[in-house]
Formats: structure tokens, sequence, C-alpha cells
């Protein structure tokens, strides 16, 4: 269960927050094209406090790991008990997810336990860098789509299962004058995916030759490479990014080498049974462009507070409260210095026994909700709707995913 | 004109001394190699995971591909 929700994460592409958003960099997405949209896949927290959410795209590209880093995913799914065969979901498949953050030992009912002596040297193993925000990713940023979804994941074996999904709808685009434009499309494409302990491998090719490809490989017991790629036939569009985690006693460390001279390095140290702290560097050759950034998480196991800032003028901050075993309620905040954007969100997530349920509100003036019902065995409904009240865009979206 | 002139000037810089053709040459090769693992890549990725799905245990029968069941 937990390997396939890191898988999970891993296929959210919402992270592909980036480091490269805020260095002007552009990237496609595969199904949805957005405006600008710098080369998601990075992970580092960089990326995702500062990025705003971006629909999860089909996998693989950087979408490894959670929250602010890169790997942010907007998350599709969480893994839930009746998914639990291990075919990997594709990047927008969702599923029942239970979110929770890593239970905290000494804590009781969100209440520090001061009585029991702390031992500094046998701290927990923090979160990975990127998922640094991932309670507040996976409630916020569900995959928020318009016009028709259709997911079929069809397990082979154990590890391995192939899967095919289409999509019609509306796709925006950028246009001179400011205006959302709205032009339908529609993509199907096919998947691959082989999950094993040690090694896994997920692929997706889209009908406009986009490849997305993630491998991740367990070369020792603290010693993983994960390689992301996204790859056209244009030239000059595809991107690829290796990165090395070394996971030690209470602490992690990554280093990323990307394409378009990327570098990247973050690292991440418990300093209490409830706090981690860490940071990360970037380099990006082509632009000259480096930044430096510092991330804290406080976890309980009723709360979850992270805060990030950087040199690139970016703060961003998140707040999850779990209210109840089914209830938790987030709440997130971003500051962009350079280019003054300030955004807050606040949302709710309900998981419950056949659905999953969350919604927010934003203070771009846009309200958001996605539910996922889970109809039977293996087949899942999917409604996602997000108006936004200031542009007067409204998009509504259904769908349906079938298969394990 | 203009690109003779450039031409004659590259030619300069290259027989004064080795290790800048040197340099280049790697650089052209990587290029190179760049582009065809990229190719490479993108046209078998797919079929390496379908490969290695297909013998893993307990194998899955060849039908299972194609049929949407």
């Amino acid at each position: 269960m937990v390997q396939m929700y890191n898988i999970i994460i891993l296929l959210n592409l919402e992270d592909l927050i980036n480091k490269y958003k805020i260095c002007n960099y552009h990237v496609s997405k595969q199904t949805k094209t957005k405006t600008l949209q710098p080369p998601a896949f990075s992970h580092s927290p960089f990326s995702s406090p500062f990025t705003p959410h971006f629909p999860s795209s089909e996998c693989l590209s950087t979408a490894m790991g959670s929250s602010p880093s890169r790997d942010a995913a907007s998350n599709p799914a969480s893994v839930d008990p009746p998914l639990a065969s291990a075919s990997a979901e594709p990047p927008h498949h969702v599923g029942l997810a239970v979110a929770l953050p890593p239970p905290v030992d000494e804590k009781k009912d969100g209440v520090v336990d001061v009585n029991k002596r702390v031992d500094y040297l046998n701290l927990p193993c923090p979160v990975p860098f990127e998922e640094i925000q991932r309670e507040a990713l996976m409630s916020l940023k569900p995959d928020l789509f318009e016009g028709m979804r259709f997911d079929f994941t069809k397990g082979l074996n154990q590890n391995f299962a192939l899967c095919h999904s289409v999509f019609m709808g509306s796709t925006e685009h950028p246009s001179q004058s400011g205006d959302i434009v709205k032009v339908p499309s529609s993509n199907y494409e096919f998947g691959a995916n082989f999950l094993d302990p040690k090694l896994m491998l997920v692929g997706r090719l889209g009908t406009d030759g986009r490849l997305n490809g993630r491998v991740k490989c367990d070369l020792t017991e603290n010693l993983i490479l994960k390689i992301n790629a996204s790859l056209t036939n244009e030239p000059h569009y595809s991107q690829g990014m290796f990165n090395f985690d070394y996971k030690g006693k209470d602490f992690r460390s990554q280093f990323q080498i990307g394409n378009n001279a990327f570098y990247g390095a973050n690292y991440i140290q418990s300093v209490s049974p409830h706090l981690s702290l860490g940071t990360e560097i970037f380099w990006l050759g082509h632009q000259r462009k480096s930044g430096i950034g510092f991330a804290a998480r406080f976890n309980t196991d009723k709360w979850v507070g992270t805060a990030q800032v950087a040199n690139t003028g970016i703060v961003a901050l998140s707040y999850v409260q779990k209210v109840s075993e089914k209830v938790s309620l987030a709440s997130d905040f971003m500051y962009n210095h350079m280019s003054g954007d300030v955004t807050s969100s606040f949302g709710y997530d309900y998981i419950l026994r056949q659905c999953r349920l969350r919604g927010k509100i934003d203070s771009n003036g846009t309200v958001a909700a996605f539910l996922e019902e889970r109809l039977n065995m293996g087949v899942n409904f999917i409604l996602s709707a997000e108006i936004d009240h200031r542009k007067k865009d409204y998009k509504f979206g259904f769908g349906m995913t079938v298969g394990e | 004109m203009a690109f003779k002139v450039k031409g004659k000037v590259k030619s300069g810089k290259g027989t004064r001394g080795g290790s800048p053709s040197k340099v280049k040459c790697v650089k052209v090769w990587t290029t190179w190699a760049m582009k065809k693992a990229k190719l490479i890549v993108h046209w078998g990725f797919i079929p390496l995971v379908i490969v290695v799905g297909m013998n893993s245990e307990p194998k899955p029968p060849l039908s299972q591909l194609l049929s949407p069941v």
C-alpha cells in the first residue's frame, strides 16, 4: 500500500512544479497545454510551492515526489485498499486515497508528550524533500479536467499492467488578447506499467507522439535512481531528469541532473520527532540562473504545517488538519515576490468508504470540486468542476476509471 | 563573401591547435549520440516495459496483451 502510494505520487505530474517555471522555462504539458508552462518535471520543493497548481498530467513527467518539490503532485491517486493490485495508476487515474501524515511517535491527540524523553539519536526518517507539502497538495490540487475522460487499466500480472486512456474535451490555449481560448481536442494514450519492489517502469505514449517515461530503480537499500523523461517529436521540447536519492537514518538527500544543464540538490534532516528542516539549491545552465531555498515541516498525527522560502522570491506555507479519520481540512498560501502574485486557498478532503470528495476555494475567485465515486470493485466514476468567477471560465468534466 | 571569410577564420583556428577541434569533435559526437539515444528511448521504452512485464513471474499469456477482457 505504501508502495502504491509512492507510485501514485510518482505518477503525479502536477508536481512538475517548476523550478523552471520560476526561471521562465517553457514546457508543454502532454494533454493540456497551458500557456507558458515551465517545464514541469522538477519535483523539488521549489516547484511545488512556487508553482500554481497544474492539472496533473499523465505520468511520468517529473512528478516524482510530492509537495513542494517537483513531484508535488497533484496526485491524482492515493492508494486505496480496493486498488491494492500492483498496477500503477496513471497520473490522472484517481482512486480513493487515504492521505494521512505519517504517524509520529510520542504524540497523542496532537499534544506533545513532554514527559517522554526525546531520543535524538533515533529520529524518524523525514519525508522526501519534494513531498514536504504532500498532504496539502493531495487535498488541494486534484486533477481537475474539462471534458470526458475514460481510463482502462488491464492487469496482466501482479506487477504488470497495460492501460488505455481516452480524453475528449477542451484544452486551453494562450491567446494574444489574454482571453482564454478553448480548443476542443481529443487524445488516446497507451501505457504500460511494470511495478516491482525494486524496479518500476511506467511508460505512456500518446497519439501526438509524446512519450512520458518514468523509471525508478533501487540500486541499493538506501540509494534510489529515478529517471523522468518526456520525449516529443518536436525538437527542443523534450525533457529528461535524473535523480539520485540517498536515504540516511534520519536524513535524505537528492541530487538531480536535467536537460538544459539543470543541476539541483536537496537535503532534509529530522531535527526532532516532529520537525524536519531541509534545503535545496539548483542551477540552470542555459539561463545562468541559480536558486536556493529552505523548507521546514512540522507534523503530528493530527496536523501538518510546512513552510518554504526561496531566493527566487517565493514563500509557500501550508497547513493541513486532520479533523477526523474521514475528513481533513487544508489551507495553502503562496507568495511570489517577482510577479507579485499572492494566492491562498482553503479546501476540504472527505475520504469516505465509497467516495472521495475534495473541494476548495481560492483567493483568485476559483471554486473547485472533485469527486471520485467507487461504483463497484474497480470501477470509479469521476466528476470534476472548476468555476473561475474572475475570468468567467467554467470547466466541468466527467469520467470513468475501470480497472484495478 | 562573408561566409568565405568566416570559413577561413575557423580553419585557421583549427590548424593552430589540435585541442579546439578535438573538443568540437567530442561535442559533435555527444550530440549525435544523444540524438540517437533519444530516438531509441522514444521508440523502445514502451516495448521494453512490455517485454520486461511479459517475462515477469507469473508469465501472462500472450493473448492477454491484445484482448480487452
